[in-house]
């Protein structure tokens, strides 16, 4: 298993996608660090000032995930998998191993770690960016390093769980336009309405859940509450696995030809 | 591009006959997608030490068989093994059966050696076995290129390397000459004999009986998803058969002659006549002996395309013929 997930480590890190969505993560989370020191202030101004409450400080340890960094994440697992469809790799990825079940965790497993590997790269960028400008404006350090117990776990964990569930897209869906296209609908279009209409509803989404688990990234805790810890971990958990196992049933037992 | 056939230098491939050569076994196969019966009770067997060809017309099911050999389509029912396993049964098939489907299968912005590396790396095959084998069809210099720049020719040869990565026994190559310029088949031709000799099991499909009639040893041939024959390839030869054509203008009494001598014939025009199942060492002294006029005496005998051609042609009994006995062991 273990060759299994380095021959798939090696094909994400061989080709152009994965890199290509690093740029977007590493761009997602740059906005979201200076969205966070941006206030408004009357009504058409805004200023630019470090951030002290908890709230806010989890959302500039947070920045990548907050910005919708880690839904870029999520397209190398689309990538991962409807590239073997678009560019008829399924049948050498089937030579070098036949048991398509394996195939398929080596796949998850090597999703999930370049999912943290963008964790990580938006965490770096995060240091490099925010704290220079925290330290510039004011702020306190120690307040935000404080906050990292809370935020990473969760943070990680969103990271590689929803590559997971890009891959699962991926595997339903095949058509990798099609499904990076949903992933881009899910993002901004899909969550964040059914989180405006029907907050009860929109907590249990894949965003809201992850976020949920990073210390309530996505709302002030004061105005709604999110999932539990353990139950957002279950919820974030399906989210990643329904549609992998679902895919594994549906596409990818099917006859390569 | 040179083609270095570079096997007297290297020990790409041992130099003793392979122990681990086994036998590819087709029994009762068949393949049903929809309302379409790809292959059809499919039963053949692929000896070690022999190159098979594969043969039939386009879409007559050699790909569905392959595929199915190697575990990419499920059959609907019967057997397709490879030494007696499925192909998924197989530990570290890479090293077992070496396999080249289509020549498009590659990630067009991968290096050619960054995808053979990637086979190599989920096969447990040491690296350098990637350069061997990229030198050995003749891609060294090509190696860090994208293979999306390659020519359908030199993606065949990466296809061929990635079959040859883990020096198996048993070689499946779906139409392997496709896209080769004249020396790349020649190449080609040598290198399968080459593997032949030191006893791996070939099998090699084509759609091109004369490109075959010079390599294989054997031969399966299916159309419409069934075995129309199989055997060795000298036992379809002596399907072929010769015929003389003979203009004359005394046609009309060289018929009568014919008939007398119970020879087959067809009139083909006013002065053409073709005799069937003669040499020119037969129909020469009957001419002379007869004293007929003769313009023109040409040899029309049919070759192995033709029989390929009338064995899988639409409208031929699909229980095939004598040749079906002499299986290739």
């Amino acid at each position: 298993m273990i060759r299994a997930v380095r021959s798939e480590l090696f094909k994400l890190r061989t080709s152009p996608g994965p890199w290509v969505v690093l740029l977007a993560v590493l761009a997602f989370s740059a906005l979201g660090i200076v969205v966070t020191f941006l206030v408004a202030s009357g009504q058409h101004h805004v200023r630019f000032v470090a951030p002290h409450t908890t709230y806010r400080l989890r959302r500039l340890m947070g920045a990548g995930f907050v910005a919708g960094g880690v839904w870029m994440g999520a397209i190398v697992g689309v990538l991962s998998v409807t590239g073997e469809y678009r560019h008829k790799l399924m049948t050498e990825s089937l030579l070098v191993e036949p048991r398509r079940w394996k195939l398929l965790i080596a796949k998850a497993i090597a999703t999930a770690l370049w999912g943290l590997f963008y964790g990580a790269a938006s965490l770096l960028l995060g240091g490099a960016m925010g704290i220079p400008l925290l330290v510039t404006k004011g702020g306190s350090l120690s307040a935000l390093f404080d906050q990292a117990g809370a935020v990473l776990p969760g943070f990680f964990a969103g990271f590689a769980l929803l590559a997971l569930f890009g891959a699962g897209l991926g595997a339903l869906i095949k058509n990798q336009i099609a499904a990076v296209v949903s992933i881009l609908a899910i993002t901004f279009i899909i969550e964040p309405v059914i989180d405006g209409i029907v907050p009860e509803a929109g907590k249990w989404l894949p965003f809201a859940a992850s976020a949920s688990l990073a210390g309530g990234l996505v709302r002030p805790a004061e105005h709604t509450e999110l999932l539990a810890l353990w139950l957002a971990a279950i919820v974030l958990a399906a989210w990643a696995l329904v549609p992998i196992v679902l895919g594994y049933f549906v596409t990818l037992r099917r006859d390569v030809t | 591009m040179v083609v270095d056939l570079a096997l007297s230098s290297r020990a790409v491939v041992p130099s003793s006959k392979r122990a681990d050569a086994v036998p590819i076994e087709v029994r009762g196969l068949n393949k049903r997608f929809g309302a379409v019966q790809a292959v059809a009770d499919l039963d053949f067997t692929v000896a070690p030490g022999r190159i098979t060809g594969f043969l039939g017309p386009n879409g007559a099911g050699k790909t569905t068989t392959l595929r199915i050999l190697l575990g990419l389509v499920a059959a609907s029912s019967g057997t397709a093994l490879i030494g007696g396993q499925r192909y998924r049964d197989i530990v570290d098939p890479l090293r077992r059966v070496g396999a080249l489907l289509e020549a498009t299968s590659f990630h067009p912005a991968r290096r050619a050696r960054d995808h053979l590396r990637m086979c190599a790396l989920g096969a447990h095959i040491e690296v350098a076995r990637v350069d061997e084998v990229l030198e050995l069809v003749g891609l060294a210099d090509s190696a860090r290129r994208r293979v999306g720049g390659f020519s359908l020719g030199m993606r065949q040869r990466l296809g061929l390397a990635a079959a040859l990565l883990g020096d198996p026994p048993v070689l499946i190559l779906d139409e392997p000459a496709n896209g080769l310029d004249p020396q790349g088949i020649a190449w080609l031709r040598q290198f399968l004999r080459y593997l032949a000799v030191q006893g791996h099991t070939v099998l090699v499909s084509s759609h091109l009986l004369a490109e075959m009639a010079q390599t294989v040893d054997d031969v399966v041939i299916i159309a419409g998803g069934r075995v129309r024959a199989s055997g060795p390839l000298s036992e379809l030869a002596g399907r072929a058969h010769s015929a003389m054509r003979v203009r004359t203008p005394e046609a009309d009494r060289l018929q009568g002659l014919l008939h007398a001598a119970h020879w087959p014939f067809r009139r083909l025009s006013a002065d053409l006549v073709l005799v069937e199942g003669v040499t020119p060492e037969q129909l020469g002294p009957l001419l002379a002996r007869s004293q007929i006029v003769t313009y023109e005496l040409a040899n029309e005998s049919t070759d192995l395309e033709s029989v390929f051609l009338s064995l899988t042609g639409p409208d031929v009994d699909p229980t095939g013929g004598g040749l079906r006995g002499g299986a290739p062991r």
